[in-house]
């Protein structure tokens, strides 16, 4: 049995703790708002945070959450009103949208730790998240919106 | 490769402790020591996360790691690319990432790419440049560090780092042991 | 499992909460009932709720946030107030396949008409209730207005729902000034289910014991199971069947590609299963395709004459008495969707019927092919369209729905078929390699007075006739026949190309080669001239003027479906978007900056683009800014048309940097992102600045055409850069990315 917070609240898994953490959210709790996209860490679009860091939930095994918190991007926010959340809406962001909650749960963690990131830090940070629409520039720009920075 | 090795091993990893070399056999053979144990540093499976610059390499051809990653300031990666982002403590076969336990990047004053035999060697020896270990420390992290230990069971059809690494702390303990002499600047195994 | 009770909807999983989901259309149930329903599009409440259906498919090109925002302002309807129904597959909609860059440009006018069709109702219903004249009447901000007096869109809709539908020749449009909110940027309507993660892909909905399916498919198109052993994948947890695919018939077009389906409980399970199953595979006919060899092929066949597509004057006199000949071959491999979302779909049978739930383009072909693959007439099928995660051409193919289909039949429950990211790549419907030679001959002033183009790919129609050997003329409409040229001996020939892999679309499709081959030539012809590239491309295309068939060398052009009338080929046009992108990049004062240009009609709109390239720290090509100037005639939503554009520089670059699937012995060599690899976010432009030419013309296409000038435009800015010519996609392979 693997015990563990996800947003907020505790879950009981009793699933084989090899179970990347992606299909134990998706599969059995539910949450699908987290995507596969590669199944081998590549594309970003499974990103959830553990304990606060970004991992790719599509290769962490789910025993490694045991005791920990998980946050999903239907946690990022009880209502959608994340700064960067209210950005990407403002920006018109998305635009098939399937990357854009592993884009949000990586920028998210990003800001966390560095409230004002230079540009390098932006594309630095978010280089492992793919997006085949091609909405990279306004990514970028809703992220500085998000930290109250000039977005050009 | 494994083959030379072992072999090599045999002719000198074993000396026949009641007939200790004169002091220059004793050099010669330390070098010689170093020069075979470096044949696993120089391996792309090594010296892969050993880089000269701020990113890690893959494969054989040691091309840049990509995703693209940076090692950051504690070499463990960049906020939202750390590396245990997405290396586990061990080897995910179906996902093919190769995972062990702390899974980083070699600091950067502990580069090996692009080093000879000899360079690796007095880094190796420098508190400054080798994490402020002793020899016996050095001995120790070859012999038994989980992280080294991937290089021979790295998975997914990865070639292994050359022998075992039994045989690369008794490589390195006998180096030490022979007085931790390095090889000569041109000299390569 | 641990489900929520309120996820259920009559025992299913699938919540139908509105704005958070595509839901099925209600407006069938709502019309038997009260309110006004002139047709399948719109229906009026007698609350005054306005629903109107989304019959495209959202694949992140904004139809959600463009279409029904045209018909709501065609109605006069407040936008607050409207609801979006996405429409299953059903032919009452007309032609549903979100393809082609159609949704607008096929369907503008006669989706306008319905909803003024609702409008003229709405007033012919007040000016009874007011015994007034209804030209004396507006409909806007939700309501109908004489003078001061007003009467709700809800008031009114019982009475207009007795009225008689108007005649479409009666139904007035707006004049362009009354309407209110299109022709601008439109707000994003699904913005805020994709951030907070509750849009629905096709991977995201449940029905109660559902099982997940991971199949097994042949390595090689047309290879088959010999036999196979269950045992192992069976041992797995979880697991629960292993069923055998049907083994496709004839020409493969839509049928699922054969194999063996592990079906489990969650999966990660199937996943593992899958793994697990042990198969000894007859790889068949293409086992022999070889795509580096295959490529020798290629260029064999365009080395010979080929079978005329297009002619004007002599090429072969002009050629042989020309003072200089310049010639290049070009070679764009075969190119994969990789859609962020990898196909999947479920699917639940019962009683004869099945009902889907997929991530498709075309709901009707997905019902078309349900009942071919289960033998039930197509009344009996039912799909629902869920949110695509991108699609790119890939998500037309209906093979993954019937897999779900097939398999929900087979297990006597619902069944949600999962590709893995390795299956969309090995398993794709590849976008035609190709091999072309340009021959152009100068006269001793340098002038172009021949151009010779022979192109050689397997075209898509090899996928549903097998007898197919290469491209017909029609073929070559995309950027061959219909390229304008100021030459007078012009030849294009179509050459031998037989397929050994499974030909599909792929956004903007054959343009994408032929775009490239043809921007980079006039390029070449500009150095070889020493001339300006911009000047010498204005020269090639020639003055402005509507560009005939006689003049083209064609009995007729398929013009993207639209008559030449309305949709001519218009040089001024494409001489604009040349002008107006080089002035943004400041082509004339570029000084020391390397900028590649090119410019490409497709899907009748008008596309130019300027590239900056640079070399980065590591002396490898990097692309720093990018400037796109577009004319798709009338733009319904201008902010879906800007991110198009912005996403076709993202698309292009990715097929110039990266794209490129191999095959060996039959097997695609690639399989996930580490080897089939994208653009990420370090290596975008700083900036893409776009502009949209205002006009009132006619709609054209805005999905694809953005993509064809960008990979002309990198080689030639790396041209501009370097000195090398880049004649080959992708870069990867010249070392130089």
């Amino acid at each position: 049995m693997i015990r563990l917070q996800v947003n907020g609240a505790n879950r009981e898994l009793d699933v084989d703790p090899e179970m990347p953490l992606l299909w134990a959210l998706r599969d059995v709790l539910g949450l699908t708002g987290t995507k596969y996209g590669c199944g081998q860490a590549l594309c970003g679009a499974c990103t959830v945070h553990l304990d606060g860091e970004v991992v790719r939930s599509c290769v962490t095994p789910v025993g490694r959450a045991q005791g920990r918190s998980v946050i999903t991007i239907e946690g990022l926010s009880p209502d959608g009103s994340h700064p960067l959340q209210k950005a990407w809406c403002d920006l018109a962001v998305p635009q098939c949208g399937f990357c854009q909650a592993g884009q949000i749960m990586t920028a998210a963690a990003l800001l966390a730790k560095s409230p004002k990131p230079r540009d390098e830090e932006i594309d630095h940070s978010l280089a492992g998240n793919l997006c085949r629409c091609g909405t990279y520039g306004r990514i970028r720009a809703a992220i500085k919106r998000a930290a109250g920075m000039a977005e050009e | 490769m494994r083959r030379g090795l072992l072999l090599l091993l045999v002719a000198c990893a074993s000396p026949r402790p009641e007939q200790p070399p004169p002091a220059q056999d004793r050099a010669e053979r330390s070098r010689a020591l170093f020069l075979q144990a470096s044949r696993v540093f120089l391996h792309p499976r090594c010296v892969n996360c050993h880089p000269d610059g701020d990113s890690p390499h893959q494969g054989m051809e040691a091309r840049l790691h990509d995703p693209p990653v940076l090692r950051g300031v504690a070499d463990e990666g960049v906020v939202g690319m750390r590396c245990d982002s997405c290396h586990q403590e061990h080897n995910l076969e179906l996902a093919r990432v190769p995972g062990a336990p702390h899974w980083h990047l070699a600091p950067r004053f502990m580069a090996w790419e692009g080093k000879s035999p000899r360079q690796i060697c007095e880094q190796m020896k420098d508190p400054q440049r080798n994490g402020s270990r002793t020899l016996s420390q050095i001995v120790e992290h070859n012999a038994h560090d989980k992280l080294v230990a991937w290089g021979w069971s790295p998975g997914h059809g990865r070639e292994p780092a050359p022998g075992t690494q039994e045989e690369l702390g008794k490589l390195v303990a006998a180096w030490v042991e022979s007085g931790a002499e390095c090889p000569a600047e041109g000299a390569r195994p | 499992m641990a489900i929520t009770r309120r996820e259920f909807v009559g025992g299913l999983l699938i919540s139908l909460a509105a704005g958070r989901v595509l839901a099925r259309t209600r407006l069938a149930q709502a019309s038997s009932g009260a309110g006004l329903t002139p047709n399948v599009f719109v229906h009026v409440a007698p609350d005054g709720a306005v629903t109107i259906v989304c019959h495209r498919s959202e694949m992140g090109q904004g139809v959600r946030s463009t279409l029904p925002a045209l018909l709501a302002d065609e109605l006069g309807a407040d936008p607050q107030r409207v609801r979006i129904d996405q429409a299953d597959g059903d032919k009452k909609y007309g032609d549903q396949n979100t393809d082609g860059s159609s949704s607008i440009r096929n369907r503008y006018e006669e989706l306008r008409r319905v909803a003024a069709a609702a409008r003229a109702m709405l007033i012919a219903a007040a000016a009874k209730k007011w015994g007034v004249p209804a030209d004396s009447l507006q409909a806007r901000d939700h309501a109908v207005w004489n003078g001061k007096r007003s009467l709700g869109f809800g008031e009114l809709a019982d009475a207009a729902g007795k009225l008689p539908v108007p005649k479409p020749e009666e139904i007035k449009l707006r004049p362009r000034s009354e309407m209110k909110h299109v022709f601008r940027a439109l707000p994003l309507v699904d913005g805020p289910a994709i951030v907070n993660g509750a849009a629905k892909f096709g991977a995201d909905l449940r029905l109660e014991g559902m099982l997940v399916a991971v199949i097994a498919r042949p390595p090689v198109v047309g290879g088959k199971v010999v036999r196979f052993d269950p045992k192992r994948a069976l041992a797995v947890p979880g697991v629960k069947r292993v069923i055998q695919m049907p083994q496709p018939q004839g020409a493969v077009g839509f049928q699922p590609w054969g194999g063996v389906a592990v079906l489990a409980e969650n999966t990660w399970a199937a996943m593992r299963g899958r793994e697990a199953l042990q198969i000894e595979w007859d790889p068949g006919a293409n086992a022999s395709y070889d795509s580096d060899r295959y490529r020798g092929d290629l260029s064999a066949s365009v080395h010979k004459p080929g079978k005329p597509a297009r002619n004007v004057g002599d090429v072969e006199s002009a050629l042989a008495k020309a003072a200089r000949l310049v010639e290049a071959e070009y070679h764009v491999p075969h190119l994969a969707h990789v859609p962020m979302e990898p196909p999947a779909a479920l699917a639940r049978f019962g009683d004869g019927a099945c009902e889907v739930w997929a991530p498709t383009q075309n709901p009707q072909a997905a019902r078309t092919e349900i009942a071919r693959v289960l033998g039930i007439p197509e009344e009996k099928t039912t799909c629902h369209v869920t949110f695509l995660g991108g699609a790119f051409g890939r998500k037309s193919k209906a093979d993954f729905v019937s897999e779900a289909a097939f398999l929900a039949r087979e297990a006597r429950v619902p069944v949600r078929v999962q590709w893995t990211r390795e299956d969309d790549v090995r398993h794709d419907y590849y976008n035609a390699v190709n091999t072309q030679l340009l021959t152009a001959g100068l006269d001793s002033e340098g002038k172009v007075i021949a151009w010779r183009q022979r192109t050689a790919f397997p075209p898509i129609a090899t996928t549903f006739d097998a007898s197919v050997a290469g491209p017909r003329e029609g073929d070559l409409q995309q950027g061959v026949t219909d390229l304008p040229l100021a030459v007078p001996n012009v030849r294009a020939e179509t050459c031998d190309a037989p397929a050994h892999a499974r030909i599909g679309w792929l956004r903007s499709v054959y343009n994408i080669f032929h775009a490239f081959a043809a921007g980079s030539f006039i390029d070449e012809l500009a150095h070889a001239r020493k001339r300006d590239p911009r000047e010498s491309l204005l020269e090639v295309i020639g003055p402005p003027r509507i560009v005939t068939l006689a003049e083209l060398g064609i009995p007729q052009l398929r013009n993207y479906g639209a008559p030449l009338e309305k949709h001519p080929i218009d040089t001024a046009r494409l001489r604009t978007v040349i002008e107006r992108a080089t002035k943004m990049a400041n082509w004339d004062n570029r000084s020391t900056r390397a900028l590649g240009l090119a410019a490409h009609r497709s899907f009748l709109c008008y596309v130019a683009a300027v590239i900056s390239v640079v070399r980065d720290r590591a002396g490898k090509i990097a692309v720093d800014e990018a400037w796109v100037a577009a004319d798709a005639g009338t733009v319904v939503n201008v902010d879906r048309a800007r991110s198009q554009m912005e996403g076709a520089v993202l698309f292009g670059m990715s097929h110039a940097f990266y794209g490129g699937a191999t095959m060996k012995g039959g097997v695609t060599e690639q399989s996930n992102f580490h080897d089939y690899r994208l653009i990420r976010m370090s290596q975008a432009p700083r900036r893409i600045h776009v502009e949209i030419v205002e006009s009132e013309g006619p709609p054209c296409g805005i999905g694809e055409p953005g993509v064809p000038p960008i990979a002309p435009a990198i080689a030639n800015a790396i041209f501009a850069l370097t000195g090398q010519r880049i004649r080959e996609l992708p870069l990867m392979r010249a070392g130089v990315v």
